[in-house]
Formats: structure tokens, sequence, C-alpha cells
């Protein structure tokens, strides 16, 4: 009896444990849905992860969106020199279970160069899920390898803007690279 | 505070919507106001689950609206394919054009079948669509091109290169002049190609070709794929 008593009274300190795990999380995520920055999508700088050398020009209040520039998504080169860098360099991982997206978002500066990468991935279903973390590395590596993206002007002045790819995996395979 | 004036992006457009949905949480606009943010800056997965509460209380009003982007960000065939026929299932009116106005969204659910390898299913689409369009005076920017990719992949040439012509009268692109120029190949017409491909590339460098603010669009071509094409028949010895 004693024994029964003892296990009920651990299931209920396990339950009440999760919960208030489960709880802590919840608000966690409803105050931070709150709590917006200038923009939706903005990336603040990252000095444990960010290349410290990488510096916006004009300042973060006026990084723009790359479809706000009026040419649409511009690759230095066009957007097949970019098809042809990830299919070149883009080692698949056969695996039937890597299906879905993963974007990689970054800030391009006024002259051209790249910085503050940042990854977000789900499956088909658009549930967030984490990829073999050697599929995403490569990704990651080789946006980062892009040396040169469209420099955009406005006014006659270089800006800095988001930029993102998105790719679309299948088993494994890089199928589509997006926008 | 109202969102008039506010950028969609921004912390004061977000956060009037929020307070809506607070006062309200079955108000579908503001579930997909808030959605358009994240769409455009390519975060699908919060984008996913605001427009999936909009659909969820206005399915009529949204599931199109859904459909289209899952297609024009996300290349979703299926998911796309799979909107745009339950909306037609939910309604006995037209089901109408794409957010951009480009396309009838049954043809953008024809181009979801092609990409998904159904090239039959996605002609006949096309084909009773455009018709509809014709007798409206109606027809999209890129529909012919469309058809005539379709047709020319399908090994239907003379058919190709009629819906080229046709796209040639509607609206003259880059694209248009180089899938001809395919199909002239395909036909052993090396000199008719050879004027299409110099054509395109004087579209092409004069922008005349397939845009969209957010995406590459399905059938575009680049400058690459006409300069290639221009030095094969160099090679080839049709100068």
């Amino acid at each position: 009896m004693n024994r029964t008593n003892r296990m009920k009274k651990s299931y209920l300190a396990i339950i009440l444990l999760f919960s208030i795990l489960c709880g802590c999380q919840t608000e966690k995520k409803v105050s931070e849905k709150q709590e917006y920055l200038r923009w939706v999508g903005d990336i603040e700088q990252n000095d444990q992860i960010d290349d410290l050398s990488f510096e916006v020009c004009n300042g973060d209040d006026k990084i723009l969106q790359y479809f706000k520039l009026g040419e649409g998504p511009v690759y230095n080169g066009e957007k097949s020199k970019v098809l042809n860098t990830f299919k070149s360099n883009y080692k698949p991982i056969s695996d039937k279970k890597e299906n879905g997206l993963i974007r990689i978002r970054f800030i391009v500066n006024s002259k051209g160069k790249a910085g503050r990468f940042r990854v977000l991935q789900s499956g088909y279903d658009y549930q967030e899920k984490q990829f073999n973390q050697k599929i995403v590395s490569q990704l990651l590596n080789i946006t980062k390898g892009i040396e040169n993206w469209e420099v955009f002007y406005r006014n006659e002045v270089p800006v800095d803007y988001y930029m993102y790819l998105i790719f679309k995996i299948k088993n494994g395979q890089l199928t589509e690279i997006l926008p | 505070m109202e969102i008039k004036g506010h950028y969609q992006f921004s912390k004061e457009y977000q956060t009037v919507l929020d307070e809506s949905i607070e006062i309200d949480s079955t108000f579908d606009y503001a579930y997909c106001a808030k959605s358009i943010a994240y769409l455009k800056s390519g975060d699908f997965v919060t984008w996913k689950k605001l427009i999936d509460k909009a659909v969820e209380y206005n399915p009529k009003e949204h599931l199109g609206y859904r459909g289209w982007c899952r297609y024009q960000f996300f290349r979703d065939y299926k998911g796309a394919i799979r909107d745009i026929e339950k909306l037609d299932s939910l309604v006995d009116y037209d089901i109408g054009q794409s957010q951009n106005g480009i396309y009838h969204l049954n043809i953008a659910k024809g181009l979801c079948y092609k990409a998904i390898g159904e090239k039959e299913k996605a002609i006949a689409i096309l084909e009773k669509q455009i018709k509809l369009n014709e007798e409206e005076d109606f027809v999209g920017a890129n529909d012919y091109l469309h058809l005539g990719v379709l047709y020319l992949e399908t090994e239907k040439f003379k058919k190709a290169v009629e819906t080229f012509k046709k796209q040639s009268e509607n609206n003259e692109i880059a694209e248009n002049q180089f899938y001809l120029a395919l199909s002239y190949i395909s036909l052993d017409k090396p000199v008719e190609s050879k004027f299409c491909l110099e054509k395109a590339k004087e579209l092409y460098i004069g922008g005349r070709k397939m845009y969209d603010p957010y995406s590459n669009p399905m059938d575009k071509i680049y400058l690459e794929n006409i300069e290639n094409e221009i030095k094969t028949a160099y090679n080839n010895g049709y100068k």
C-alpha cells in the first residue's frame, strides 16, 4: 500500500514538474510574441555567432526588404549562378526522413556582402523540425561562401537589405531554391 | 490606433492586429493581415500558423489566397492544389484571380499539376481556363506562354508554335521567343529558331521578361540560357 502511495506521489510530482515546465514555455512564447522588433524578421547582431567584421552600412533601422527595391529577387550574376553554386557544392545526404524547407535569411550590406545568417527549418507540413546537421551546415556554408550579392540603390545611394534563400529538400536531395 | 498608414512589417501594425484578435479571436482578417509580413520574409512556420487561423474562420475568403501563396512563395504544389480545389468545392461562383492578378487560380492550379508531373492534366486545365478567359477577353499576361511550354514539353511542337504566336500578340517577352526557338529546333527549322533566339536576347536585355517582385516565376529563363542556345546554334553551323 505504502509503495503504491509512494509511486502515486512520484507520478504526481512528475506531472506537476512537467506542467510547470510547459507553463513556463507557453508563457515565454506568448510574451515573445508581443515583443516585436522594428519589423517582422529583423535580425539583431549576436556577437556569439555573427561575424564581427560584417557591418551594416546605414544602420539597422534603415535595412530594407529585397522586394521593396523594385527589381524582384535579383542575384549577382543572375539566379542561374546561385543554382550552379549549390548544384556543384552541395553533397546530398540520402535519407528518406530528410524532407521539408530550410530558409537561410541574412542581410546584404551596401557593399554586396552578406552577414547575420539565420536558419529556419520545417517539414512540408510547415511544422518546425531539425534537419540532419550535415544538410544545414552545408547549405549555410555554401551561402556564406557566396562573396558578392547584388548591390541595390535607392535614390542613387547603396542600401542594406534583407534577403533569404529557401531550399526545398526531398530525401536529403536539394530539389529547388527559392525565391 | 488603426493599421492604416503602418507598414505591414512594423511593430505598430502587428500590435494593433493583436489587440483586435484579443477582442475577437475569430477575426479572420486580422490573422490574414498579420501573416503577410511573415510570408514575405520567408517565415513559412509563423505564416502558416496565422493564415491557417484565417482559413479556419473564413475558408471561402482565404483558401484561394493561401493556395496561391503556397505556390508563389514556397512552391508547395500539392498544398496549393488542395486549397484551390477545396475552394472550388465550397463556392458556386468563379474562384477568381491570384493575389497579384496575373493568373486565374485555375491556371495556377494547372501549373502546380505540371510541377508534380501531371502534364496532360495541366494542359487540359489551362486549355479550358484560357478558352473561358478568351470569351471574357481577359487572358492572363503569361497564359499562352505556359500552355505553349507544356505543348513543347509534351512534344506537340506545332501546337506550341501556334500558342507562342498568340502570346506574341498578347504580351511579347523574352521567354516566349526562347521557347518558340526551341520548338522550331524540334521542327527542324534552324533559321527561324536562330532569329527567335536573337529576338529573345534583345527582349531580355531590354527588360521584357517574366517578372515577379517576390519570386522567380515558373518557365522564367536567364540570359545564360539564351546565350547557351545561341552558342549551340552557331556550333551546329546555323549562322
